[in-house]
């Protein structure tokens, strides 16, 4: 098994499952948590993960298949998506590509899901689809709020890492937000997006 | 380059004296007093200023006498002018000003949080770190991109100090608690459930600090502990998060949380495994000090005149992701 990449909470291997390319994902023990703490949380972002990669199937959202879940390892293997991160692509794709990742949260968010972690190295463009991963802190919630949260947490993604492109790629993905959501709930949404920085530290009020 | 910081953001009134020299910096003195609310108390921002205003001619005096100058062989003033509490900021300004028009030297206003940042790396050598800012003020991670200082998380609510000092006031405590908590926790290893709550890049504290108020009824020992566990826990991920999706190879803690052992275990812990250095602002330096500022102002100076005397105002709100850096 090859070490592809050492994620945040993660690490993840290049295997095979019945003769295909497969992804292993395993969350391993961090030895500076507690350790009652560190079993309660990989496990319940195991479970969480593997049950929602398969639910938003249901609604249309291009997500990896899983093939096997071990809970006492806290570990998922699952389909390999052989694209690339929008995070790694050229700024103008990313900025064509934030239409598409607004629409996908969007839809996410009116089947009442909300992602927990949007940072565009978690979009994987293939073969001109857009696929979601990563759902280890992903919730099943129709709270506005929440969903908010996803949507301030994509803009400081932005803000931050592709500073140059902000603008653009922010007004697209509003606008895929938007034309899932609907206008009132769009209002609605963004509106809370302005209360949770206003509620930042040294925040500018306007 | 011989520079006078002021510093007096919050409880701390200090003056400093850095001499620059090329790229290199010296501390030749750092003279601070400290507000002391009462126990259980939070800072007075009056009784604060007022503090500040009994002190600032001692500490500006002990400083020039520690480092054996005058105010003429001053080359540059600067002040925090943000954020921070307006009533202490102004004290500084005050000081700043006057001396500034008096002896006519160039002045400038410095944002604290940068000093913090600024400070830490001259003094750890980090070069291009992933920095986490963890103080009364702030808790932050910023990578520098494109001139400025760019913000991959932060707290939604309350800061890491915040929660430490509000929790710790609670439990009768006076302001800062950090010592004290971590002391108690060391006692114990009874880890008690409390609220994780990592959105991401960002972590939100208030939820866990309500919940950890009510356990301390029960035992303040194992409160202690578990409130560490669970914070500095939040904290970790976020950084590796932000570690892992920045691909830095430093990673460099400042502010006043920084000096909590427990904090920099587990972040030490989380460098090991992402094959990155990690630096910690020194211990002396880690709180609100007078060089911070100085050395600021010096990098500043290299790059901008200094600011007329009519815009030397204080900003209570002043984001360190708005500041542009040029130096």
């Amino acid at each position: 098994m090859k070490l592809r990449k050492k994620g945040a909470e993660a690490d993840i291997y290049q295997t095979t499952w019945q003769n295909s390319k497969a992804i292993l994902k395993i969350r391993k023990t961090k030895n500076y948590r507690n350790t009652s703490l560190d079993s309660k949380i990989r496990k319940q972002r195991t479970i969480k993960e593997s049950q929602m990669i398969s639910q938003v199937k249901s609604f249309g959202i291009p997500t990896p298949l899983v093939y096997f879940v071990n809970l006492e390892k806290t570990l998922i293997v699952m389909q390999e998506i052989p694209g690339k991160p929008v995070h790694d692509l050229p700024e103008s794709k990313i900025i064509e590509l934030s239409k598409e990742i607004g629409k996908l949260v969007g839809i996410l968010h009116k089947n009442g899901v909300m992602h927990g972690d949007l940072t565009t190295s978690n979009f994987i463009l293939f073969k001109n689809t857009v696929f979601v991963i990563d759902f280890g802190l992903s919730q099943n919630t129709i709270k506005p709020e929440d969903h908010a949260v996803d949507l301030r947490l994509i803009k400081e993604i932005l803000n931050s890492a592709h500073v140059k492109i902000m603008e653009p790629a922010w007004k697209n993905f509003l606008n895929g937000y938007k034309s899932i959501v609907g206008y009132v709930n769009y209002i609605k949404i963004t509106k809370l997006v302005s209360d949770i920085e206003s509620r930042g530290r040294y925040a500018t009020v306007i | 380059m011989l520079g006078l910081g002021i510093e007096s953001t919050a409880h701390t009134f200090s003056c400093a004296i850095v001499e620059k020299k090329g790229k290199k910096g010296r501390i030749l003195s750092d003279i601070r007093k400290i507000y002391r609310p009462t126990e259980g108390e939070g800072i007075h921002p009056r009784e604060a200023s007022r503090h500040h205003i009994e002190n600032s001619s001692s500490v500006l005096s002990e400083c020039l006498r520690e480092a054996n100058i005058t105010i003429k062989d001053l080359d540059i003033i600067s002040y925090a002018a943000g954020p921070g509490l307006g009533p202490c900021l102004r004290v500084g300004a005050v000081v700043a000003r006057s001396l500034s028009s008096f002896y006519k030297i160039p002045i400038y206003p410095v944002n604290h949080a940068i000093g913090h940042i600024e400070l830490g790396k001259l003094l750890t050598g980090a070069t291009n770190p992933l920095v986490l800012l963890v103080s009364g003020g702030h808790t932050m991670l910023l990578a520098f991109l494109n001139k400025q200082w760019r913000v991959f998380g932060e707290t939604l609510d309350i800061t890491l100090g915040q929660l430490l000092d509000q929790f710790g006031r609670s439990i009768g405590f006076a302001s800062p608690c950090g010592k004290n908590i971590e002391e108690l926790a060391s006692t114990s290893s009874n880890y008690i459930m409390l609220p994780y709550s990592v959105k991401g890049n960002d972590v939100s504290f208030s939820g866990l600090l309500s919940a950890t108020k009510s356990i301390a009824k029960k035992s303040k020992v194992d409160a202690c502990y578990s409130l560490q566990e669970t914070a500095f826990a939040m904290i970790s991920e976020v950084v590796e998060r932000a570690l892992s999706f920045t691909c830095k190879k430093e990673l460099m803690i400042v502010g006043g949380v920084a000096a909590n052992k427990r904090l920099s275990e587990m972040l030490r812990d989380v460098c090991k495994r992402h094959g990155c250095k990690f630096f910690v602002v020194p211990l002396r330096y880690a709180g609100d000090c007078g060089s911070q500022i100085c050395w600021t102002g010096l990098l500043e100076s290299q790059v901008k005149q200094g600011t007329l005397l009519k815009d030397t105002l204080v900003t209570q709100s002043w984001r360190l992701d708005s500041v542009k850096i040029d130096y």
